[in-house]
């Protein structure tokens, strides 16, 4: 008869290899515990926090394209957005590999420049990636008593948005919900504001070829808001001297030909300067620059009923002073008489003049008023007939509205005699002055020639000065609640 | 009787055979009982390597989201901490505007452009807000405008360091975060160095300071 052998000692062996499977088990599934937060926090708590910060910007960067576009393609400008209260706001897109991310902005003018006029665009954008993997918190328990460091960077909406429920939609405190999540995600929130670019950052800025300004000519700046203008380039000890070396010349060509004194930079796009001891600045060979094309703005009121031409003698009185972002608008089919515009009484007094046709007449602004000209034709004037009797450049403003069709010539033709200040913004638009004027202004053009003893002074000013003809971020915030 | 002496060839080992059980058996147990105290202590070291990255990982991200809303960083001396001055986005109790109408306290501030001789610039509000990072201990504080928060705290000597640089209108930051890991061998720099982290963070504003 056979008996069981050794039944006791089977036992003891059961009895380790539990004992080895349970200890194995315990330190396994604290691996997998602890592997399970690490992949958590790292893979996607982590993951979700950047990418929603990701998306927050591609949604800043779509507003940006909107608020670029009311100067460079105004009529396309927030095509597709819902205008309500003075807000734009675009519908949620989606995007990413997995098209997870969730972006939308609101833009709203918080500011009109009261320099230029001009407005400042403020985005709030708001990015959403989801968090994947458990709903669990982070890694808080892992650091020592009493610190918080996940909770309070990794702001994780696993059943609720936190942000709606405790400060609203806008952050403002108003309509605050509770509203649930399909899934767990983390939302974040930044603040750029768009501030315009001035086009007369430099005295001439020529995209095309250039020819100038004649061998006795010079080039110098100074700042009307420190005085008027008086020669201060070759003197170190003038207090004015800083003031003086800017009349900066920019050419996006290599086809250029500087003639005369130039108390400033000079940058061309592929060039060679040969005669560089008459620069005082800085010379750069190699710098590409874009003018994209001038429309006309946006923002203009509604014209005024009269006049509608100027054939002859006529003299405009506004009937209200207006303000930078809010000109008195005249609509004018002629400009070949004589235009008188005087100020508001005493007031300063801004005033818009659209010209869609050529300008061949005289304009005389009286000290008090500042006047846009917007110009869908072509210029051709003597010096004398602009009349600018404050002196200064900003106060006179030229604007050449490019043609839809971009073979079709503009130019800008002044000839003498005459001295004159203002400043023309022409970037389709053949640049030639003849004669010898001695003038304070700046000009952005396509081509440029000058054969005379010309006297350029730029003023400083007009840095700050024109209508905006391109946008930048200027400021950044995030709202890290 | 056969099933007698069947059971009295049964009745136990010898004392040599004995005497190898338990030399075997004990060699089984040690060894078992050894692996398992190294496993342990393996599972530990890792367990704590990347809690500790974890919080290096923390460390960049808070000062990341500092710095790219920055408008002037600064590290000390001996790189140890960093004053960062960002923009007072949110209306405090206390601010001019919350003294006017307590009711904008916590909502976002509108806002103001003032101009100087270098352009127009962005303000929120008549002050900025203080942040400071700073190594107390064994622990990394965050100081925002005098509220301390710890936000990485370890026992293996985890270690920051800040530089920043100025370039024309904007700046930089580097951080570099390492750790002294529990298993070290007699080479403990190179031990720190194999944990280090870094990442660069520009301003998104222009550089005031």
């Amino acid at each position: 008869m056979k008996q069981p052998q050794r039944g006791d000692e089977k036992a003891n062996v059961l009895i380790c290899a539990l004992g080895t499977i349970l200890i194995v088990s315990m330190i396994g599934g604290s691996v997998l515990l602890n592997c399970a937060t690490r992949y958590n926090v790292a893979s996607n708590q982590v993951r979700g926090w950047k990418e929603a910060l990701n998306a927050a910007e591609g949604g800043g960067d779509i507003a940006y394209a909107q608020v670029r576009k009311t100067v460079m393609d105004p009529s396309n400008a927030f095509a597709g957005w819902t205008y309500s209260g003075g807000v734009y706001s675009d519908t949620p897109v989606t995007f990413g590999s997995t098209s997870t991310l969730t972006t939308s902005s609101a833009v709203d003018i918080f500011y009109y420049d009261t320099l230029n006029g001009n407005p400042w665009y403020r985005i709030r954008s708001k990015g959403t990636a989801p968090v994947r993997g458990l709903k669990r918190t982070g890694m808080d328990d892992r650091m020592l008593t009493g610190a918080r460091g996940d909770s309070l960077l990794r702001k994780v909406d696993f059943n609720y948005d936190h942000f709606i429920a405790a400060y609203g939609p806008t952050g403002d405190g108003t309509n605050k919900t509770i509203v649930p999540v399909a899934q767990p995600q983390v939302t974040r929130r930044i603040e750029q504001i768009c501030a315009p670019i001035t086009p007369f950052e430099a005295a001439i800025k020529c995209i095309g070829t250039f020819y100038g300004l004649g061998d006795a000519a010079l080039i110098d700046s100074f700042d009307s808001r420190n005085g008027a203008y008086y020669f201060a380039a070759l003197s170190p000890n003038d207090p004015h001297y800083n003031d003086s070396r800017s009349g900066n010349v920019e050419i996006n060509s290599a086809v250029a030909t500087i003639r005369g004194w130039v108390y400033g930079d000079v940058a061309t796009n592929g060039g060679t300067i040969v005669r560089s001891q008459y620069i005082s600045g800085t010379i750069d060979n190699n710098v590409p620059f874009s003018v994209p094309p001038y429309y006309l703005p946006r923002n203009l009121p509604l014209p005024q009923p009269s006049p509608s031409a100027v054939t002859d003698a006529v003299t405009i009185i506004p009937p209200a002073p207006g303000t930078e972002a809010n000109p008195t608008l005249y609509l004018l089919s002629s400009f070949s008489g004589q235009l008188t515009v005087n100020s508001f009484g005493s007031q300063k007094t801004f005033v818009a003049l659209h010209v869609t046709g050529d300008v061949t007449g005289s304009i005389d602004i009286t000290p008090l008023v500042k006047a846009k000209i917007f110009v869908d034709g072509s210029i051709d004037v003597k010096g004398r007939d602009i009349v600018n009797e404050s002196g200064l450049a900003a106060n006179l403003q030229y604007y050449m509205i490019s043609p839809s069709d971009p073979t079709t010539r503009q130019h800008i033709n002044i000839n003498p005699p005459g001295n004159f200040a203002a400043v023309f913004y022409g970037p389709s638009a053949d640049l030639t002055i003849n004669g010898n004027p001695d003038l304070k202004g700046a000009v952005v053009c396509k081509t440029f020639y000058a054969n005379g003893t010309v006297g350029w002074h730029y003023d400083r000013e007009l840095g700050l000065e024109g209508d905006a003809v391109d946008y930048r971020i200027t400021s950044y915030v995030e709202d890290i609640r | 009787m056969k099933i007698a002496h069947s059971t009295h060839n049964r009745l136990g080992f010898t004392l040599v055979e004995m005497t190898v059980a338990l030399a075997i058996s004990s060699i089984v147990f040690v060894a078992a009982i050894t692996a398992s105290i190294g496993l342990q202590k393996s599972f530990n070291a890792i367990d704590n390597f990347f809690a500790t990255h974890m919080q290096q990982i923390r460390i960049i991200d808070y000062l990341s989201r500092d710095v790219k809303r920055a408008l002037i960083v600064t590290t000390s001396v001996d790189l140890q901490s960093v004053s960062i001055t960002v923009p007072q986005y949110i209306i405090q109790a206390g601010d001019p505007e919350a003294v006017a109408n307590p009711s904008l306290i916590g909502t976002p501030r509108t806002p103001t452009i003032s101009y100087s001789r270098s352009g127009s610039q962005v303000n929120y509000g008549s002050s900025t807000s203080s942040v400071v990072y700073a190594i107390s201990g064994q622990s990394i504080l965050r100081t925002e405008n005098g509220v301390v928060t710890t936000i990485a705290s370890a026992t293996d000597q985890l270690i920051p360091q800040w530089t920043d640089v100025d370039l024309a209108n904007t700046e930089y930051t580097n951080t570099t975060v390492t750790f002294l890991p529990i298993f070290t061998s007699a080479n403990t720099a190179a031990e720190r160095t194999g944990t280090t982290v870094c990442a660069t963070a520009y301003l998104r504003n222009r550089r005031r300071g």
